[in-house]
């Protein structure tokens, strides 16, 4: 399936669900950075690891319990992948004043059901975040001579934003595809739980019977304020 | 619609449905969370809508039932198999055909005309929008027919990226209308199936059990069977049409999905409303020599068509940040930009024929990663709350005209599990509908870049972006109507030239497709045909 199928059939199901994270490169970012690519401010570069493929695993087939939902894969991390994957969420989306951090949320069992997951986005997914998370502990060896989990707060930082770049060197291409990928379903994981949901302010997922009220008199007001910006007209609605 | 017709009508009726027995009373999952669900409800190839939606048992695949492609074609093929079908997962987007779309050979000299015209199916969308329940307001538009007073029920209120929409677009000459959606917005009494107005809350296809979005399973089906004259079996896959004689048939042959036996039912007439791949590929099934049975045209099978589809996305900065308000409404769009250049292609000032439109998208949620800076930490954080609510979809829906290249056989090797031949597929897009995608994308982006949008769709070309052949699930055509035996499988009530005694009541009996969402004119058309074929029945036809 392409890309542009695969992301009209999201589309489709965004527009009746709560719209959720979709799966492609940050175009925001891409225009932002030095197209040549920035070099990480460190000279060696360990190579990106081959991943061991995912023992025979069953989905949940065409006509799951709705009414009792249930992932029937096994989870795959180690102990100590999901630890790392856990301190990754609390550096990806750390706790503020207005929520927890998502790796203290627990969004990394999320991770892990997803990368266990016998489904092809899954699957390529999993690549990325396994050969990441090898990656990560590799480099962080060779630069600070410990795994990513023991490194100092400073130095944990410095290797993310290496991999936050706009545009990487090709050699950083793969590691920067697998810090997008967990930002992805970080956000994904995070967001979609109530504390998330409370987070961005989300209204919604109640019912409200009679006539659906519209906009508050706060965003309308906002609204108008927009289009005279803009040199919009109102509308008649 | 043919058993609430039928039965309502005092006709005793068996109805066949391939898949499952299904109540969405006990069944849909309304108002858990996605995150209730594996992987947060996300789409997968098992449930290609996500973990929620109603469509059970089947969907671009079904275990043990392929189809196939032939060599260079690419074609999708929804099937759910399920009591109730499609209509417990659909769009919901009922806009009526206008005049144009009935005789568009008459307009542009492609295709052909409709055998009937607005004027012949307008009373019947009248009763099938008060029956259904669709909510909407006025177009006043060409081509865009308005709906009597008692019609329509009140559209929701719009919301707010919906009317910056609306600005932007009104001020580049586009026009922004209500849609028409067949979800209640007010209370539908009935003494057999109640029905409720939308409560403004969950998405709409995991299905409705308060009866808010039509669909059979809380509606046409349970007032059928009330009346005591209907008969479902589910898990029937009818594998052929029974002859009586060679111009009469006699009842179908079903394969039991659960034993394999073979049963066969006798009936006076037989109404084929299987979706119109099922259907074509069940005549083509029948009759003797190969040739399909109702074939004398050549015509089944040919025609095939689905909706052209693009979509465009955009960030606008002048919704970030804006302020909180419950933006659910009765799930989809509320208003929508219908096709507004019939005069312009009139003039052939545009490089393709027939028209598309555009469903509206765009509320409070997840933004999507592509809105997202490659950033982590607090900052993340904050652009997660500032670009919430932030990004805009238009969604283009077009006409595609019929051609030679695209159309459904049965494949001469492969059968599925019961042993019935499966169909093959052969699909192409042509020019028309390339330039019909490309000029979407200019206006799509105009529209974006008039509200200050970064657009966020992948640089392609035109053919790169659009679905394959039967993604939209629109597919009709092949078994159309017509004037005349020789250019067409069925007449205007869908009654096959061959067989007068069979009858198709399904997408497959279009004459073409208009950009325009099917299901409304498919119910339509159905209630004409069944109405007629009552009426043939107690007058004593087929006795």
């Amino acid at each position: 399936m392409t890309l542009s199928r695969r992301t009209t059939m999201q589309w489709m199901m965004a527009a009746a669900v709560l719209p959720m994270a979709r799966w492609s490169p940050p175009a925001m970012a891409a225009g932002m950075g030095d197209a040549a690519g920035a070099a990480p401010p460190f000279d060696v570069i360990v190579d990106w690891p081959d991943t061991p493929p995912l023992a025979q695993a069953i989905g949940y087939g065409r006509d799951p319990d709705l009414m009792m939902p249930k992932v029937p894969w096994a989870l795959t991390l180690s102990v100590a992948q999901r630890r790392t994957v856990d301190l990754l969420g609390d550096l990806i989306l750390p706790r503020d004043t207005v929520s927890p951090g998502a790796g203290a949320l627990g969004v990394g069992a999320f991770i892990d059901e997803w990368i266990s997951a016998p489904y092809p986005v899954q699957r390529v997914d999993r690549e990325k975040v396994i050969g990441g998370l090898i990656w990560l502990d590799a480099q962080s060896r060779i630069l600070h001579g410990q795994a990513f989990v023991a490194i100092t707060p400073g130095q944990r930082g410095g290797l993310l934003d290496a991999l936050s770049v706009a545009v990487p060197i090709a050699k950083m291409a793969a590691p920067v595809a697998f810090m997008d990928t967990m930002r992805k379903l970080f956000v994904l994981g995070f967001y979609s739980l109530p504390e998330g949901k409370v987070d961005m302010g989300f209204i919604g997922d109640q019912p409200t019977p009679g006539a659906y009220p519209g906009p508050t008199p706060e965003a309308l007001s906002h609204y108008a304020q927009t289009l005279d910006r803009m040199g919009l007209k109102m509308s008649q609605a | 619609m043919a058993a609430y017709t039928l039965t309502k009508a005092g006709l005793r009726c068996i109805l066949l449905e391939a898949g499952r027995d299904y109540d969405p009373q006990a069944e849909v999952n309304m108002f858990a969370p996605e995150s209730d669900a594996p992987l947060r409800g996300a789409a997968t190839p098992d449930k290609p809508f996500g973990y929620f939606d109603a469509t059970v048992g089947g969907g671009w695949q079904v275990e043990g039932e392929p189809y196939t492609l032939r060599e260079g074609s690419d074609f999708r093929w929804y099937r759910p198999r399920m009591l109730g079908g499609r209509t417990n997962h659909w769009g919901r987007h009922v806009p009526r055909l206008g005049p144009y779309d009935f005789k568009p050979f008459s307009r542009d000299g492609l295709g052909v005309d409709w055998p009937i015209g607005y004027d012949d199916v307008a009373p019947f969308y009248d009763r099938i929008e008060r029956m259904i329940g669709v909510n909407g307001g006025p177009l006043g538009l060409e081509n865009h027919p308005d709906s009597p007073a008692g019609c329509l029920m009140p559209p929701p209120h719009p919301r707010i990226p919906e009317m910056l929409i609306k600005a932007a677009a009104e001020d580049l000459g586009i026009p922004v209308r209500a849609a028409h959606t067949a979800v209640l917005t007010r209370d539908m009494p009935d003494a057999v199936a109640p029905r409720s107005a939308c409560l403004n809350a969950t998405p709409c296809t995991r299905g409705c059990t308060i009866g808010a979005m039509f669909q059979t399973t809380t509606s046409l089906l349970p007032m059928a069977k009330a009346t005591g004259r209907l008969t479902i079996v589910t898990d029937a896959m009818v594998s052929r049409v029974t002859m009586a004689r060679p111009d009469r048939a006699g009842g179908v042959e079903y394969v039991d999905r659960k034993t394999g036996m073979r049963h066969q039912v006798k009936a006076r007439t037989v109404v084929l409303a299987a979706g119109t791949g099922e259907t074509t590929r069940l005549l083509l099934n029948s009759g003797e020599g190969g040739r399909g049975l109702a074939n004398s045209s050549g015509e089944l099978g040919r025609n095939l068509t689905d909706s052209t589809g693009a979509s465009f996305r955009a960030y606008i900065p002048a919704l970030a940040d804006r302020p909180r308000y419950n933006e659910e409404g009765i799930g989809g769009q509320h208003i929508y930009i219908p096709f507004w250049l019939y005069q312009q292609q009139k003039r052939g000032e545009l490089d393709f024929a027939r028209g598309y439109h555009f469903e509206i998208g765009g509320r409070f949620g997840i933004p999507p990663a592509e809105a997202l800076p490659r950033v982590w930490g607090a900052a993340l954080k904050k652009a997660v709350r500032s670009a919430s609510g932030a990004t805009i979809q238009l969604t283009l829906r077009g006409e595609m005209i019929p051609n030679k290249d695209s159309f459904c056989e049965v494949d001469p090797v492969v059968k599925d599990r019961f042993g019935i031949p499966v169909l093959r597929f052969a699909f192409r897009w042509s020019q028309n509908e390339v330039n019909q995608v490309a000029h979407g994308r200019r206006t799509a982006h105009a529209v974006f870049k008039r509200m200050g949008g970064t657009i966020l769709d992948p640089d392609l070309p035109p053919e790169k972006i659009m679905t394959a052949g039967g993604e939209i699930i629109h597919e009709l055509g092949t078994a159309r109507m017509g004037a005349d035996r020789q250019s067409s499988v069925v007449d205007s009530y869908g009654q096959t030239w061959d067989v007068d005694n069979l009858i198709l009541m399904d997408g497959a009996v279009f004459a073409s497709g208009a950009h325009k969402n099917p299901t409304l004119t498919i119910l339509a058309l159905a209630l004409r045909a069944s109405e007629r074929l009552a009426q043939r029945l107690k007058s004593g036809a087929f006795a």
